[in-house]
């Protein structure tokens, strides 16, 4: 029984690392439009569809990746100019019914596209997986978990140090008064649904050797970032980073433990259990929001 | 509003000739389809009358039909008295879903009913020994009038449009009298309502245990007419269905439910059988390209849905935005309540 437990905890690091590249996504867009974006799921799907269709063109691994997350970022500043930015300032309840609504066109376009059939992707660097305890970490896992530091540490860095990072802080924090100092909210949110959609595409790229890539990988990964997100209290990149991990570690050790097929209910569960806690703290962030 | 009254006596009339017109059976079933979209998408709107959305009205479509078809079928109930138990469980359900979550504020309030919408639907596939899992429960018993079994669809149709008059009459009466009143108020400023002695949370909480029952009712009726469930047709998938319905037929009047799910069902239809001509090695979901768009564009130029939009389109015209109001609220009525 116990010696299943580091197999589940590096699954679940794994898998919780991508949720945590989507979550981050997620509170990139909250901070910067209060959008809650339920199309943050649909960018790793097409990073990863993007990229396997330039491999099966014979386009070699890291010129393709390139090229995949590159298109991704195209596709989410384009969800922006033309679903978001025509409904901009209408009630946040109309912003999220249009995300659903961008969501399931991406689906169905992906599905139109590509087809119904799961793609690979082959590993980054292929070989022996590495022995942790009881359990085995592949390579691709490694660069699942690797990249999904480095690219949450790139972008603390970005906001942290650079000057469009610091316009953007100033959008996320008054949104009024960083227009008085010439920073334009309608161009950080294009900023904002162009990086959301890069970070997800590096997720999807990386993840896809070990799940497959489908056109309908989407939703669930978007609804797990999500939950991973208000865990983290949905405007703290840090804590969502953490919720990532925490909702892949939870989904994991719930499957392989308790019941395997009981996963999501139980991480859907867990967001509502969150969601009652801290209603105090998200019913004051909606209303600052909607002033 | 005794316009409406009018409106529902004429839709009667209409009905009662439709099957004198000797309709195939195809044409037949799609109107029980229409007539069970119906009811769902009217309880959406009646929810939506206070301002709110909920994305887990396929949950409690599944659950109606779920408890009808089990009662009647394991337990031998007549489904006459299986399907008012059904309609009751599901109040309680949405009660019990509606006391932790109707505190939220809206937005996080849909994606609580989001989260029990996807938890049931993993519960109606994983409790196989009272589901009968992914493969379903098959042969449900028919309903039966006065010792005649129900068989064709053209049986089944009186049944569900008489049920469907029957939900618009009970809305129309709500939305006139004084819960629609409220529920008014509290859409154009909770506080205000609040102010005005209008208890905001117990008003909401029964609109959308209202709301569910609805679904409960129309999923009771599927179960019967069908003879067949799965957990599929309960899927989030179909709730984002159900949104499209009622944004598409406008969250402000009882004609939107009916509107939108025939509207968006006739839709549904074509797309299924033209598409493959364009596409012709795809299979499976591909409509939800089209809905995904239809959403967006309601979404961002008719926020208060179709019809009421084609009355705004000359203020669009003239480079309005849409409004700041939540969907279904019109805008003139929200000018005041968006300042609050």
């Amino acid at each position: 029984m116990l010696d299943l437990l580091p197999q589940l905890v590096l699954t679940g690091l794994t898998i919780g690392s991508i949720y945590a590249l989507v979550a981050i996504g997620f509170v990139i867009i909250y901070n910067i439009t209060g959008i809650l974006n339920f199309a943050q799921g649909e960018f790793p799907m097409i990073g990863a569809m993007l990229c396997a269709a330039l491999l099966a063109a014979h386009v070699p691994l890291v010129p393709a990746a390139a090229a995949a997350v590159a298109g991704t970022c195209l596709v989410g500043a384009l969800t922006e100019r033309l679903a978001i930015e025509p409904a901009f300032g209408a009630h946040p309840l109309t912003l999220i019914i249009i995300t659903f609504g961008v969501s399931m066109a991406f689906r169905g376009f992906a599905l139109m596209l590509w087809g119904a059939d799961p793609y690979s992707l082959p590993e980054f660097t292929p070989g022996a997986p590495l022995a942790v305890l009881t359990g085995v970490l592949g390579r691709q896992a490694m660069w699942a978990i690797g990249l999904s530091v480095v690219v949450v540490g790139a972008l603390f860095a970005f906001f942290a140090r650079t000057l469009p990072g610091a316009a953007a802080r100033a959008c996320a924090d008054n949104a009024f008064a960083s227009r008085l100092v010439g920073i334009s909210p309608r161009r950080m949110a294009l900023f904002a649904f162009t990086v959301a959609a890069g970070v997800g595409a590096v997720g999807g790229i990386v993840i896809a050797p070990i799940t497959g890539a489908t056109y309908d990988m989407g939703l669930e990964l978007g609804l797990k970032g999500f939950v991973a997100a208000v865990i983290g209290g949905l405007t703290n990149a840090p804590a969502a980073v953490l919720g990532g991990y925490a909702v892949g570690l939870i989904e994991s050790l719930v499957t392989g433990y308790l019941a395997p097929g009981y996963g999501s209910a139980i991480t859907f569960a867990l967001l509502l259990v969150v969601l009652s806690l801290q209603r105090e703290g998200l019913l004051h962030q909606a209303r600052r929001r909607q002033v | 509003m005794s316009r409406d009254l009018a409106g529902i006596a004429a839709l009667a009339a209409a009905l009662a000739i439709v099957p004198l017109a000797g309709p195939s059976s195809y044409v037949m079933a799609l109107f029980n389809i229409v007539g069970l979209y119906t009811i769902v998408t009217l309880g959406l709107v009646l929810l939506g009358a206070s301002g709110q959305v909920s994305l887990g009205q396929a949950a409690f479509y599944g659950i109606g039909a779920y408890t009808s078809a089990l009662l009647a079928r394991d337990l031998g109930w007549s489904p006459w008295i299986a399907m008012p138990c059904a309609v009751a469980l599901v109040a309680a359900a949405a009660y019990a879903v509606g006391l932790p979550a109707l505190r939220l504020a809206d937005v996080f309030f849909v994606l609580a009913t989001l989260g029990v919408g996807i938890i049931v639907n993993v519960l109606m596939v994983q409790l196989d020994w009272l589901t009968g899992g992914a493969s379903g429960l098959r042969d449900i018993p028919a309903l039966s009038i006065g010792g005649r079994r129900l068989a064709t669809d053209r049986d089944y149709y009186y049944v569900i449009w008489a049920a469907v008059l029957a939900s618009l009459v009970l809305a129309r009466n709500l939305a006139a009298h004084r819960t629609g009143r409220a529920l008014r108020a509290i859409l154009g400023s909770e506080v205000g309502a609040a102010a005005l002695g209008i208890d905001v949370t117990r008003y909401k909480m029964r609109v959308f245990v209202l709301s569910a029952a609805y679904a409960g009712a129309a999923g009771a009726l599927y179960a019967h007419y069908i003879h067949f469930i799965s957990p599929s047709p309960f899927a989030l998938y179909a709730s984002l269905f159900f949104l499209v319905m009622a944004v598409v037929g406008g969250l402000t009047s009882i004609w939107g439910g009916l509107f939108g799910a025939a509207a968006v069902t006739v839709l549904d239809q074509v797309v299924r059988a033209q598409l493959p001509r364009i596409f012709p090695r795809v299979g499976g979901e591909y409509q939800t390209a089209i809905y995904g768009v239809v959403l967006v564009l309601i979404m961002i130029f008719f926020p208060s849905g179709i019809v009421r939009g084609a009355l705004d389109l000359r203020r669009l015209l003239r480079g309005g935005r849409p409004s700041a109001a939540p969907p279904g609220r019109p805008e003139a009525e929200s000018a005041g309540g968006a300042r609050a």
